[in-house]
């Protein structure tokens, strides 16, 4: 068994499973998903451990559904006194509370009894040992780096390995279960000059060791990040094409994506209204979900409710062809759950229009400005007005002139999105979402006078 | 009254008796703990229920229950510090989590039994907060009939409001904390949270508004006045935003409400002055002790003992009783917010700060009740004073980077004023600044000190948690808004 984890996924079968059996007892059906996750990470700075940190967390969560009611309640015990009590709290909640027709399983003949499961874990190295290795192995590297630049400081280097296990029962008679892992390496680095001090980092994230970024590729490209951010300065207040690089790019396409699940669009709270069929963005985009990528971050056989998601395109040609939605959310928009109650999996954005690697994507963009960060901001769903402070690059003609940092960019989400002109081939993945960087025609950019 | 024995007792009864747990076997876990020389060694027991109700459209149709309890077990050695945490809270799986502690700290024998630690100490009481459960159950018909009459009074309001979700969830823990400088302190937290989101529609534009209560304070500390006004507030928000201009963009004077948006402050003082980040000497303010960071007038005060605030700790998760800490006097930097691993190894005390999320998260300097002492000025007035400019009243959270001092926030809810006069609404825009460079343009200071409602969360490394923020409204003569009407 791995070294992280204290119990097994039959165990978590069995806890989810006894939970379903009581509230039938109790007349309700009923699902409940077990979940546990053992993780263990190691931060270093300049040759010193800072914190080793080692976790165990668990959990049971109980759905009820009664007369037209329902109740939910979740323990972080798995022992029967503790199940009892969470089935009781539950049937009292549906008690209380008002009928919802929508509310309620999904038909039965609808579940993932069988079908594929994506590989979601890989053996590997999770000891707080090899983590403390591997952490201690990014910091000499990150001292060496910062031996040779005087404007350099080391920053914390971080390892961290999870593994977790997840059950789903339900009163249809479905119970799987499913086992994941995650290795995580990041490196902070901190640049200093008589300007002023900055930070910058870069992490990899996996469901496999060996896929990892290789910890001097992580570390140089922090330093590098950090270096790049010295002597930044604002630009004038002014309208621009605007380039998101491939991690300020994520931000844009999950925006979209809140703005599709089924929960914005049955509350209003969403920026694109009755969307199927609708042109959303330009024409030349395509926005696909893949639930089955082997090890992918946000892979899976199952929603939450025993339903399986599909391959298929969200947009194609900018036209919205798919919406993310549970049973519930579906039910109250008079359609079909998609089998994906727990939002979307693996998104990946391309365009027909011609993009091309990262200085390709500078020469199309030719005077504007590059987003490398946001500091921080909001997008306000129920109109997409959208603003950000963000740090990034001034770029004139194809070529970076300065850093940037002090200004705000600010837009309304439906034009930035029909205002996408291309996608380049840097394509990074960022949690579920794959871009490359993506180039915006014009926005207000605010900076000094 | 709270903390002292009647913490300690209902942690006895909810933590400690159900797990089989006594004083003499956490003395022996903590002995083993600090073994191998530890600096700093404590154990920290929560048990945590949560019970909500949500409404929407109209109905209460979801309801939910949540309860968990675990220990979190610490060592430090120096700047090193090893933590693990267990759900299982049984003298068995208490010993494998301090094995687990000893094993990631590399110091003396894993095996080796410590001495037992005899636990001779508490905190005594306070009466910040009452000992009580929120989460009862038979609260549930009450907390149901309110917020169903919170939909009917929004949706009189004004017939633009199409759609009201709201929600309660009422959370109540209790905390054990054990030192191995023989400390056993525990506090009962009554939490409850009210929030509600509204949609106005008029000609097929929607705009959304926002608003809540919060209060360590069951059912009966929500008088009628206030759950009017924080609908009032919603409902405003939504109309006022329905009529939004594009917000200006470029440098220009800033008035900023009372209440919530004293998160500037927050933000650009009080993150840079938690202990950690000065001991890293991370901090845009390192060094700056003693030293004008912002103009005269400018008094930041971080309090944890403010009665009924969400802020407030009889004492932090570490047993330590909140200090009120004076941040900036008078525009002079004065002091610092310190937990007891950053003051041991700083040469200073601690001053109450020490804060977790949960007993999965180690304790870090935060913020308790962090606000802007009242200046003399008539709020009228301020306004007055602007030629063209921005008045805002509330903001969506914010965010500070510590290394370089740089924060912003962003608006729901503000203005464009003009030659002293509120013009037109503006839709949401990011303001930004740097901490000591905007507080050196504070020009104007008002007499109308007031605090959030009850809403303010922080994040820090990952954790979240309930602070309160508060300030006079209050005029900064640069910042840079960043608005779409260029």
């Amino acid at each position: 068994m791995s070294t992280l984890l204290t119990h097994d996924e039959a165990a978590l079968r069995d806890a989810a499973a006894l939970a379903v059996e009581l509230a039938v007892k109790r007349g309700a059906t009923a699902r409940a998903s077990a979940q546990h996750e053992g993780r263990a990470r190691i931060a270093v700075r300049g040759g010193d451990v800072e914190t080793a940190e080692r976790s165990g967390t668990q959990g049971l969560g109980l759905t009820v559904f009664h007369e037209g009611r329902r109740g939910a309640a979740s323990t972080a015990s798995f022992d029967r006194t503790s199940i009892e009590r969470v089935v009781d709290e539950a049937m009292m909640i549906a008690a209380h509370v008002q009928p919802d027709p929508d509310a309620g399983l999904p038909p039965a003949a609808m579940l993932a009894f069988a079908g594929p499961s994506p590989e979601l874990y890989a053996d590997g190295p999770r000891d707080p040992d090899i983590l403390l290795a591997s952490a201690t192995l990014m910091d000499r590297m990150a001292s060496d780096v910062a031996r040779t630049d005087p404007t350099l400081r080391v920053g914390e280097s971080v390892a961290v390995a999870t593994e977790g296990l997840w059950a789903l029962a339900t009163s249809d008679g479905f119970c799987r279960s499913a086992r994941r892992s995650n290795d995580g390496r990041w490196s902070v680095m901190l640049a200093q000059d008589e300007g002023g001090s900055t930070s910058a980092f870069c992490q990899s994230q996996e469901r496999r060791v060996e896929a990892l970024t290789p910890p001097e590729q992580l570390v140089r490209a922090a330093a590098q990040r950090a270096r790049t951010g010295l002597g930044a300065r604002p630009v004038a207040s002014r309208r621009c094409p605007v380039l998101f690089d491939p991690r300020t790019g994520v931000s844009l396409v999950s925006d979209l994506a809140g703005a599709l699940t089924g929960m914005a669009q049955f509350r209003g709270m969403t920026f694109v209204r009755e969307p199927l069929g609708k042109a959303v963005a330009a024409g030349h985009l395509d926005l696909i979900e893949d639930p089955f990528e082997p090890l992918g971050l946000a892979s899976g056989g199952f929603d939450s409710e025993g339903m399986a998601g599909s391959t298929r395109h969200i947009l194609r040609g900018g036209v919205v062809e798919g919406l993310f939605l549970s049973s519930f959310s579906s039910r109250k928009l008079g359609m079909a759950s998609t089998g994906n109650a727990d939002g979307f999996y693996n998104l990946r954005l391309t365009s027909s229009a011609p993009g091309g690697d990262f200085a390709a994507m500078l020469r199309m963009l030719g005077t504007g400005l590059v987003v490398t960060e946001f500091q921080g901001g909001k997008t306000d769903p129920a109109t997409g007005n959208w603003t950000q402070a963000i740090r990034g690059l001034w770029v004139e003609r194809g070529e970076v002139v300065h850093a940037v940092t002090d200004v705000t960019l600010a837009g309304q989400l439906p034009a930035m999105l029909n205002g996408i002109r291309a996608v380049g081939h840097d394509v990074e993945r960022q949690g579920a979402i794959r871009t490359g960087s993506i180039l915006v025609d014009d926005m207000q950019v605010g900076g000094k006078a | 009254m709270n903390g002292g024995g009647i913490a300690l007792d209902r942690a006895r009864t909810a933590l400690l008796g159900p797990a089989g747990l006594d004083e003499a076997a956490i003395g022996r876990a903590l002995g083993e703990l600090a073994g191998g020389g530890a600096d700093l060694a404590d154990l920290y027991f929560e048990t945590t229920t949560m019970r909500s109700w949500q409404l929407q459209d109209g109905r209460v149709t979801q309801g939910g229950f949540s309860m968990r309890q675990g220990v979190g077990a610490r060592a430090a050695h120096g700047g090193q510090v090893s933590f693990a945490h267990s759900a299982d809270l049984r003298e068995g799986a208490l010993r494998d989590t301090v094995r687990a502690v000893r094993t990631l700290a590399r110091h003396g024998d894993a095996g080796r039994p410590g001495q037992g630690i005899a636990l001779n100490r508490d905190a005594g009481c306070h009466h910040l907060y009452p000992a009580i459960d929120t989460v009862d159950v038979r609260n549930a018909a009450a907390w149901i009939t309110l917020l169903e009459r919170i939909d009917q009074l929004a949706h009189a309001e004004d017939a633009r409001i199409v759609r009201v979700d709201a929600s309660v969830r009422a959370t109540d823990t209790t905390i054990l904390v054990a030192e191995a400088d023989g400390l056993l302190a525990g506090d009962v937290r009554p939490m409850t949270i009210l929030s509600m989101v509204v949609i106005a529609e008029q000609d097929g534009l929607r705009a959304r508004g926002q608003a809540g209560l919060g209060r360590r304070a069951g059912l009966d500390g929500f008088d009628a006045a206030s759950i009017e006004r924080m609908v009032a507030t919603a409902a405003n928000m939504a109309l006022n935003n329905l009529d939004a201009i594009p917000a200006p963009v470029g440098e220009m004077p800033v008035v900023l409400g009372p209440g919530y948006p004293g998160v500037l402050f927050h933000e650009a003082v009080g993150h840079g002055l938690e202990g950690d980040h000065h001991r890293k000497h991370l901090s845009a303010f390192d060094g700056k002790m003693g030293e004008r960071i912002a103009a005269s007038g400018v008094t930041v005060i971080d309090d944890g003992g403010l009665e009924g605030r969400l802020g407030s700790l009889g004492i932090d998760d570490e047993g330590t009783p909140p200090d009120r800490t004076v941040l900036v006097e008078d525009g002079v930097l004065t002091g610092l917010m310190q937990d007891r691993l950053n003051a041991g190894l700083m040469n200073a005390r601690s001053t109450g700060n020490g804060r977790r999320q949960s007993y999965a998260h180690l304790p870090m300097p935060r913020m308790t009740n962090t606000f802007l002492a009242n200046g003399t000025a008539d709020p009228a007035d301020i306004i007055a004073s602007i030629d063209r400019g921005i008045y805002a009243t509330e903001f969506d959270g914010g965010q500070v980077d510590i290394v370089t001092g740089r924060f912003n926030f962003t608006t729901i809810e503000a203005w464009l004023v003009e030659k002293g006069k509120l013009v037109a609404p503006v839709r949401g825009a990011t303001l930004i600044g740097v901490g000591h460079e905007a507080l050196r343009h504070v020009s104007m200071i008002g007499n109308d000190l007031d605090y959030d409602t009850g809403m303010a969360t922080c994040g820090k490394q990952g954790q979240s948690l309930h602070v309160s923020v508060g300030q006079p409204t209050l005029r900064i003569d640069r910042m840079m808004v960043g608005g779409q009407a260029g």
